[in-house]
């Protein structure tokens, strides 16, 4: 297995209440697959990845990769943020650098691998410019390149389209689908949007609102390039969605009940 | 996308080109008309001379001091020790406000503490400095120190506390060791903070400087400039030629150091 965790689960212990984000999480990625995680808001999705990542540790449980506990950021495990994270005050041939250059790696090497990467994002010719120069998408895919730098062997995406307006987002994300079938590396996208996760994904993984525990992990068999009008897309959409929204009326069920049990709280002290 | 950076790059020709035609600065224009009319209230006699001399008069003392040896010592001297205090400051106070802006139980134990220092005015903590360390040089980059102090400290901790988490993500994960995250995540991020630092301690520290040399008597323009205004031999012209190259100092200062410092942070900043 490439990636594997076990009965992985992460408590905040913050006063006053005892949060428990993650309950009991296990899964295996395949060498080259491409996972997307998925599910409600809040239910700890990113910081499954964080902890993947080595940025943060399990409560209880144990994450493997190739074997290995990880404990700490791994050398071969890369990311790709949200908040696309670049370094302003570094050249986009400079922030794709960053990982080589503090690795180590000779000058004249990491520049030419660099620019490679930049030229397989499609931002040739824009390397000496800077993050506050470029448009969102454009930033992330100074961000992929960076991550892509360090040859890893993971690729962590962290709602890596979220910020990036729709039309540019769907660019990007064939773009990614290519990478992955040239490089074979192993994605793991973390979104809440749930056509982004089947038209990327080998399999996806559902997590449930907090204390997020694993849902269900769906294959999703469909030749790419998938589009979202074709009925296999559109049946995966209706079962996964089936399924996040029991979770959400669960939640809301829990919240109105909760409510309920205050309102009665409250009745019970005007009573007296 | 292609297109948007074709765009940029037009765009900075156009400003290439519009620079070439020499606009005189707007600061040049207003200084030319307030020296003018200096002048022609002195000419015209609305202000004795005693009182104002006119602006040619003390042009010309200007260049008689730029051309005495004592005088540029004594310049050179106050110079020196603005630049050691704020030298010293930047020493204490850097890790000092690195450890605050990233703990914040330091931050809550500590900063309140140093703003109430702060708030002591500085021409008090003279009067205690020349009576514990007496009067001369020393004296006068304490005080310069402690002036620089503040803006130093609350511009760094502030600088450091508002560096992304993220930043400091993508130091692990690409396992930047902890002297590279300094050098290549926290020194750039609070470069800025630290410039506007300096800036401000450099203008504190001359004003209270010129103070410690008077009430001091340590030597530099400072005294310079007390005594020739006061005594028989007073001479007004001499008095505001030397205020005078203060400004210029910290004018040139400005321009030659610290400008080229924001123009450097200007490049990647939005």
């Amino acid at each position: 297995m490439h990636v594997d965790l076990s009965n992985v689960s992460k408590v905040y212990p913050d006063p006053p209440e005892v949060v428990t984000a993650l309950s009991n999480i296990s899964f295996q990625v395949n060498e080259g697959e491409f996972l997307c995680i998925v599910g409600p808001s809040g239910c700890g999705k990113s910081t499954l990845l964080r902890m993947i990542a080595g940025l943060d540790q399990p409560t209880s449980g144990e994450i493997r990769f190739k074997g290995d506990l990880v404990t700490a950021p791994h050398e071969k495990i890369s990311m790709v943020f949200q908040s696309f994270a670049l370094l302003p005050w570094r050249t986009v041939l400079g922030n794709v650098e960053f990982g080589l250059e503090v690795q180590g790696c000779p000058k004249d090497e990491r520049v030419s691998t660099s620019l490679d990467l930049l030229e397989m994002v499609g931002l040739k010719g824009s390397e000496n410019l800077f993050p506050r120069q470029l448009s969102g998408g454009m930033k992330q895919r100074v961000g992929i390149a960076r991550a892509l730098a360090i040859d890893p062997e993971v690729v962590l995406m962290d709602e890596a389209f979220s910020a990036i307006d729709e039309f540019t987002a769907e660019a990007l994300r064939a773009e990614v689908a290519e990478i992955h079938a040239q490089t074979q590396k192993t994605f793991l996208l973390v979104t809440h949007n749930l056509p982004e996760a089947i038209e990327l994904a080998d399999r996806i993984l559902v997590l449930s609102a907090r204390p997020g525990k694993v849902k269900s992990i769906v294959p999703v068999e469909i030749k790419k390039p998938r589009k979202p009008t074709t009925d296999d897309f559109v049946s995966i959409h209706r079962d996964i969605f089936a399924l996040l929204q029991s979770e959400l009326e669960n939640t809301i069920m829990r919240r109105r009940l909760s409510e309920l049990k205050e309102l009665q709280g409250l009745r019970d002290i005007e009573a007296r | 996308m292609g297109l948007s950076l074709l765009g940029t790059r037009t765009f900075h020709r156009v400003r290439e080109k519009t620079h070439r035609r020499f606009i005189p600065p707007a600061w040049a224009v207003s200084l030319l008309v307030i020296f003018a009319s200096w002048e022609s209230f002195s000419v015209l006699r609305l202000v004795s001379p005693e009182r104002l001399p006119p602006f040619h008069e003390v042009l010309f003392t200007l260049a008689q001091l730029g051309a005495t040896p004592l005088f540029l010592a004594r310049v050179g001297q106050s110079f020196l020790n603005v630049v050691i205090g704020i030298s010293l400051a930047m020493v204490v106070v850097m890790p000092l406000a690195l450890l605050v802006g990233s703990r914040n139980q330091l931050d809550q134990a500590l900063t309140p503490i140093i703003m109430l220092v702060g708030a002591l005015p500085d021409l008090a903590i003279l009067s205690l400095l020349v009576t514990v360390v007496g009067r001369g040089n020393v004296v006068a980059i304490a005080i310069c120190t402690f002036s620089a102090f503040f803006p130093i400290y609350f511009t760094i901790r502030q600088g450091v506390k508002e560096i992304p988490t993220d930043y400091f993500h993508v130091s692990s994960i690409f396992k930047a060791n902890g002297a590279q995250t300094f050098t290549k995540v926290v020194l750039p991020s609070i470069f800025p903070n630290m410039v506007t630092g300096l800036r401000l301690s450099f203008e504190f520290s001359w004003n209270v400087l010129m103070a410690v040399e008077i009430i001091a008597s340590v030597a530099g323009v400072g005294t310079f400039i007390s005594s020739s205004l006061e005594g028989p031999g007073r001479s007004l012209a001499y008095g505001l030629a030397a205020i005078m190259t203060v400004g210029l100092l910290t004018i040139a200062a400005d321009r030659l150091f610290f400008e080229r410092l924001e123009s450097r942070i200007r490049k990647w900043r939005a």
